[in-house]
This record gives structure tokens, sequence and C-alpha cells, in this order.
């Protein structure tokens, strides 16, 4: 019935297959999800471009108002903030990108082969699954690697008015994991969650759910360690450095901490009252004093705790380290599971 | 040489066994048919044999004396998964660039050739292609491959007659032609029954019997004789009916062939799927495996 037979079988040959052979295989598994990607890319630098563009205009005018402390010039900076201080619907896109990037490539990586069967094809050529698994993580390392980190300066060059205004902090949790090496960490702690949870449920929509749903959490999680990464540096002047992250407000008088009661019989002087979380709230019949310097003069001294702006760095590198190890103790388990599991 | 060598292999899923006390020792050269009931094990068996499962007892090895899984084994064998799996959003062309590049070594020519003769369109998207086409474009990649040993799983199960018969004719081209040895597994005995030279069967997770066909059918008979005849006991009888005063045995036959049948009984040959039948109602109450050496 055909007319074509096959050639004689070279030697057989046990070496393995060549890395290079695996490029072709690596690009075509991830070509839809790389042009989605960059799909994406364009779209959110389109978006941070163009709003990006608008607002180093209108910063320009508020630097080149004269004189600065004129009541125009502080409107004109007020009016600044309000209209670029709050990123809204795209400041909750950025906290995302890094989960879309790792998450979209990593979660259908096995899961997929899993869930369609083709397994049974991929791990049964001659390559062997850990040869084949290996090549394709690497690739998609790298490449979430790359296109985070893009993503992570155009947010970077984005809020750089807002940072040089102080209007935004550089540690601030809507900032810090999105931008300079964290957001990279973040994207791979995507990717290698999706990879090994993938191998687990061996479905791609339950992968990715569970995978967004961890890795939600685990930035949660971050979000309240990252303050002590390094101990908070404790100041009674009122205002913090450029820059700087506030974690915690309390009062003292004579070194010892100061209750709520303690201050607000004080603050019943002036007709003031804490509001038990701290804040001071003006209570009827309050007066004109302030009521920070009222307490002042009777001896309290506000302390301040924060990070300094000037740990954005060696914060960067102690996250992008711990989500780092993270990421290598995820794809290390992926690829034992991958070989002791049964198909 | 044994393309395939089990002892005592077993497998267990959850509180059941899959496959159990799986001896077999199959030599080179056949098309061996593997044949039981749905769910007998015959899945698990040949995962096994291609290293995407791994045995919770016993030992396998196979082309000699090859570990599953091995590098070379999975150089040397070619599998065909049940249903054909194969990345239905890929074209045919990039579905050949793909196994080219997951092999040492892949005959593109030959696979192309195939193709065209077999008339499927290579720009074709896989998920689109017809059952018998993608059985014959999964069976293509298999073979160009240049495998010593074929590995097909319910190759034909969803393929219509003629696909079917397109696709084992492709088979027996390829065993003759190139010398591969040849694993099938089907729960359809009659379609093996042309082109099958060795058999393999289970059921429960147990090897029933195995051997090469013409021995197995060498030792068995069918045998006709009046009602309360005792049976000669050398005879193992395997399945015994009466058809008015006659009864009819089916029956291995231990002694050297030739030997003479007890007066008033009268034998034929048994077919395989007689056979196989026989040995897969017998199951129920089964002892040990039958094994049938090959006679030189």
């Amino acid at each position: 019935m055909t007319a074509s037979v096959l050639g004689p079988a070279p030697a057989m040959t046990p070496r393995p297959v060549p890395w290079h052979r695996l490029a072709w295989v690596t690009w075509r598994q991830y070509r839809t999800t790389l042009l989605a990607m960059l799909g994406l890319l364009a779209v959110v630098a389109g978006v941070l471009l163009a709003r990006g563009h608008q607002m180093r205009d209108a910063y320009a005018a508020v630097q080149a108002c004269a004189p600065q402390a004129s009541a125009a010039c502080r409107f004109a900076f007020l009016q600044f903030r309000d209209s670029y201080g709050n990123t809204g619907p795209i400041g909750a896109l950025f906290v995302w990108l890094p989960a879309i990037v790792g998450g979209f490539a990593g979660a259908p990586l096995l899961a997929r082969e899993l869930e369609t069967g083709t397994f049974r094809y991929a791990w049964t050529q001659g390559v062997g699954r850990t040869r084949w698994m290996v090549a394709l993580t690497t690739a998609g390392v790298l490449g979430v690697a790359l296109l985070s980190a893009v993503f992570g300066v155009l947010i970077s060059w984005y809020q750089q008015p807002l940072i040089a205004t102080d209007i935004q902090q550089r540690l601030h949790t809507s900032f810090f994991p999105v931008t300079g090496v964290a957001v990279t960490g973040w994207a791979l702690a995507a990717f290698t969650l999706g990879v090994f949870v993938g191998l687990l449920t061996r479905r791609v929509l339950p992968a990715l759910a569970l995978t967004l749903a961890v890795w939600t959490g685990l930035a949660f999680l971050a979000s309240s360690i990252r303050d002590h990464y390094l101990a908070p540096l404790v100041t009674s002047n009122q205002q913090l450095g450029s820059g700087a992250h506030p974690i915690d407000q309390w009062w003292t008088k004579g070194g010892a901490h100061a209750t709520d009661a303690q201050i607000n019989q004080v603050l019943q002087g002036i007709g003031v009252q804490t509001d038990g979380g701290g804040n001071i709230v003006a209570g009827p019949g309050s007066g004109t004093i302030d009521p920070v310097q009222y307490l002042t003069q009777h001896g309290y001294t506000q302390l301040t705790s924060y990070q300094p702006g000037s740990r954005y760095w060696t914060f960067q590198w102690i996250e992008f380290g711990w989500l780092t190890i993270l990421s290598a103790l995820l794809l290390g388990a992926s690829v034992l599971l991958l070989r002791r599991r049964p198909a | 040489m044994n393309i395939l060598e089990t002892s005592d292999l077993g497998r267990r899923c959850g509180a059941d066994w899959a496959l159990r006390d799986c001896t077999l020792a199959v030599p080179e050269g056949h098309l061996v048919a593997l044949v039981g009931p749905n769910g007998a094990g015959k899945t698990t068996l040949l995962n096994i044999a291609v290293g995407l499962t791994a045995p919770t007892e016993g030992a396998i090895t196979v082309l000699g004396d090859i570990p599953v899984g091995s590098p070379e084994a999975l150089d040397r064998i070619a599998f065909v998964a049940q249903d054909m799996p194969l990345y239905r959003n890929l074209s045919v062309t990039d579905m050949l660039h793909l196994t080219r590049n997951l092999n040492h070594m892949f005959d593109i020519a030959y696979a192309r050739d195939r193709l065209d003769d077999l008339a499927v369109a290579q720009k074709r998207k896989i998920g689109k292609l017809s059952g018998g086409q993608r059985a014959q474009l999964a069976l293509t990649l298999a073979l160009a491959r240049h495998p010593r040993l074929l590995v097909l799983d319910e190759p034909t199960a969803s393929l219509d007659p003629v696909a079917r018969h397109d696709f084992m004719a492709t088979v027996v081209t390829a065993m003759t032609d190139d010398g591969i040895s040849v694993i099938l597994s089907s729960h359809v005995l009659a379609e093996l029954e042309r082109v099958a030279d060795y058999l393999v069967l289970l059921t429960q997770g147990a090897v029933r019997l195995h051997g090469v066909v013409d021995d197995l059918l060498r030792q068995h008979l069918l045998v006709t004789g009046p009602a309360g005849t005792p049976a000669d006991p050398r005879w193992h009888m395997l399945e015994s009916r009466e058809a008015g005063a006659q009864q009819i045995l089916l029956v291995r036959v231990d002694s050297p062939p030739g030997t003479p049948l007890p007066v008033q009984w009268e034998a034929r040959p048994v077919g395989v799927e007689e056979l196989a039948l026989a040995y897969l109602r017998e199951s129920t109450n089964y002892t040990r495996p039958v094994s049938v050496e090959a006679t030189p």
C-alpha cells in the first residue's frame, strides 16, 4: 500500500539528544503564550507611556512654577497629586502582572500535557522526560524573567515623578513588588508554582486558579513581613526623610510607652479623643489647639518606626533572594516528582 | 534476545492490583498480541514497558537487558498510546519537526513520503484530521524513528474497518521490511488472529497464557466423544459442553504430538479465538499461568 520503505537503521547510539534540538521544541511550545504576553506588554506599555508622558508634562509645569513657596504653586502641586497620585485601576493591574506573566506560562506547561494525554507522546520520545522538562523550564524561566523585568522598568519609569515628589514611596506595597528585581522574583515564583501545581492537579484551569490563589496568599504574607527585613528605624522627628515608609506610631513619656487611656486623659483638657486605633479625632467643642503640640507640651513624645527609602535596593535583593530560593525548590520538587510520577 | 522480560511484575493502584505476578519472556521478531478484556492490565503492562509507569514490585527489562525508561530504551522503543495523543493545535508538518527534534534519529523523508502516499495534507492541523489519518500519522511518527520495538496500545479501537485494515497492513509491512518487533494490545482478538504470531493473554491483572501461536495451537485440541465417556487423564480440560449425545471438550495435551487418542474420541485443531475465549472463561478458577515452550 505504500512505496516508501525505511532505510537501514543507523548504528545505535545511546548518547542523549543534543540541547540545541530542543530549542525548536521550546519555541513551538511557548509561541502562543509568548505572543499573548507580548500583546499584553504592548497594551500596558501603551497605557503607561501615554499617561506617563502626560504626567511628566504636568510635573514639568509644577516644577516650573515660581516662586515655589507661593499659594498658587502649592495649589498646582496638590492638583498634580490629585490627578496622578492615585493610580487607580492601572495600579490594581500592576500588582497582578508578575502573577499573570508567570502563572500563564507555568501552569499549562505540565498540566496541559497531563490533561490532554500528550505526555504519553512527549515522555516516550528519545529525549526523555527529564531533558524535555529541563529545556522547557529553563526557557520558561528566562522568558518570564526577561518579560517581568521589562514590566518592572516600565512601571518604575511611570512612577518616577510620583517618587520624586514623595507622593508615592518606593517601599510601598503597591510599588515595591512590581519594580526592581522583586518583580522578577514574583514572576518566577508564579511560574514555578504553576509548573508544580500543574503536575499535581493535572488540569490546566484548576492549576491556573490554584497558582493565582497561592501566589496571592504569598504576596499578602510578604507585604506584612517586608517591613521587618531589617530592624525598622525609630525617630521622634515628625518629618521622616523623603521616601521613608512609616510602619507604626506611638506616644511615650519619660521613656515609657503611653497608653491610650493616658493620652485621652491629657487630651480631655482640649476636648479631643483618640479613636482607639491611635488616631486623634476632634470631639465636639474642641478648640483650635493642635493636639499633637498640646501633648508635646505636656511632656509626651511621639515616636515613629519606619524603613528609610535608602533601603529600597537592599530590600529588593532580600525579596528577590528568598523568592528565587523558593522558585528553585519548587522546580527541583517538580523535576523529582516528574521523574517518579506514574502516568 | 528477548524484547520483553518480566519477573513477578506488579503494579498496585490504590487497594487493587492492576497487574500482578506477571512473568514473561517474549523473544524478538514477533508480532505479539496482548489480549484481554477491558481492565485486564494491558495498558498498565505497556506503560511500564515504555517507562511511563514504575512497577510496584518485580523486575522488567526490554530489548535484551536494557532497563525500561533508560535513554537506550527510549531511543529504541516507539510507543503509540491509546487514542493517539498528539498535539491537536499543531500542523502535521510541525508535528514532524517536533518528533525529529525530540529524537536522535528521525527519517523525515520517509515520514513525508508516507504521509503523501496516504494523502494526509501536511499543512492541516492535527485536530482536523480524521481518526484514521491521525492513527496513520501517529504510526508514521513512530516508524520514522527506526525503533527496534514498536509498542501499540489499542491502536485500532477507534478506527473504522477500512482504516483498521490499512493500519494493520502498515504494521505488518514495517515488521517484514525492517525486522522490528511489535507488541500490540487489543480487546478484540478477531483482528489480530491473522497477523499475530505470539499471544499473551491477560485477565484480572494476571497472565493466563502466553507463547508462540503455532505452538499453542499444536498443544490444544477440540475433542469430541460420546457423553459419559471418561476423558484421557493426560488432558487438561479447559472447557466442556454437551451437544446431544456428544460431549465437546477443549483440552490442553501435555503428551507429545502424535500420541493416539483414546477410543471413541475424535479430535480437530482449535482456532486462536476459540482458545483465547476458553482461557478467558476459565480464568475464574485459574490456578497457574500456562506457558508453552517454543519447540525447536
